[in-house]
């Protein structure tokens, strides 16, 4: 795997990319597929398919790497964000409702004794709760949740102002609050 | 819905430790070696596809063929007669001219 690099930026990279060197493309994914993948995961809750998301992401960007205009993107990663965010919706989309529904199915008639499964319960309800949020909800919720972005970072990946991006991550734990009330 | 209300609280707990099954140990070699066997489609600027024209067809340096383009334009330009020279078969040329006129003329 390429350690060539370590010191050289994203731009940098970017721009040997787009000269069809595999080493700087090499780079760039072994820098950036842990934090592109926890986004996807948190999307798809499969890792299956957060890592199908996440090789797609990449491949589209080598096979096309003229798709990253420096002069039109201020950061490679919010650019990128975008980019396995719409890929994320566009596999939940091509996916049935009936699907999804069985995904999430939980046993709730479990005694909750333990501690533990009470926790998986509640991760697994709270799971089911976000993927059943507007899509615009999620998406607010699943970028400021994920370590390392900030407010600022999240609004400008999905292309509103703070108070909008504020205003959606209200409304969204205003309905978890609401449809999660027996847990909290 | 205050900063100390227990349940945004615990929400916001939740919402942090939310699991995400690690990836799988070589996911970036994976990808990595997909892309070695997938070619780029690179986006050629102008420049960029005369370059490649210019390998391809087996001629010189782009920046050659302009110049010497540009010299073969200006050694064409000054070798065309001038106008003024031939200023004096402007008579001859004008009678061939309506010579023809009338011959048309005359058909019809």
């Amino acid at each position: 795997m390429a350690t060539a690099w370590p010191e050289k930026h994203d731009h940098e990279l970017l721009a040997l990319i787009q000269d069809g060197n595999s080493q700087a493309f090499a780079q760039l994914v072994e820098r950036h597929t842990g934090r592109f993948y926890r986004l996807a995961f948190r999307y798809l809750q499969s890792r299956a398919a957060a890592e199908d998301v996440v090789q797609d992401a990449f491949l589209k960007l080598w096979e096309n790497p003229a798709l990253w205009q420096p002069e039109r993107n201020s950061k490679f990663t919010t650019w990128f964000y975008r980019v396995v965010v719409n890929l994320c919706l566009d596999r939940r989309k091509r996916k049935s409702a009936a699907a999804l529904d069985e995904e999430s199915e939980f046993a709730d008639d479990r005694p909750a004794a333990d501690e533990l499964l009470i926790q998986a319960q509640e991760q697994k309800i709270l799971e089911r709760e976000i993927a059943a949020l507007p899509e615009r909800q999620r998406t607010a919720l699943n970028l400021c949740f994920d370590e390392g972005l900030s407010n600022q970072e999240a609004a400008e990946i999905m292309g509103v102002n703070l108070k909008a991006l504020q205003s959606l991550i209200m409304r969204a734990k205003t309905t978890l609050k609401e449809r999660m009330k027996v847990f909290l | 819905m205050t900063a100390n209300d227990p349940r945004e609280e615990k929400l916001d707990r939740l919402l942090r430790a939310r699991r995400v099954d690690p990836a799988g140990p070589d996911l970036a070699q994976r990808i990595v070696l997909r892309a070695r066997q997938t070619p780029q489609n690179p986006s050629l600027s102008l420049w960029q596809w005369l370059r490649e024209l210019c390998l391809e067809l087996h001629l010189p340096k782009p920046a050659y063929v302009l110049a010497s383009a540009l010299v073969f334009g200006l050694v064409i330009g000054l070798s065309t007669p001038d106008r003024s020279a031939i200023n004096g078969n402007d008579s001859a040329a004008d009678a061939s001219v309506q010579s023809v006129f009338s011959t048309d003329e005359g058909l019809l």
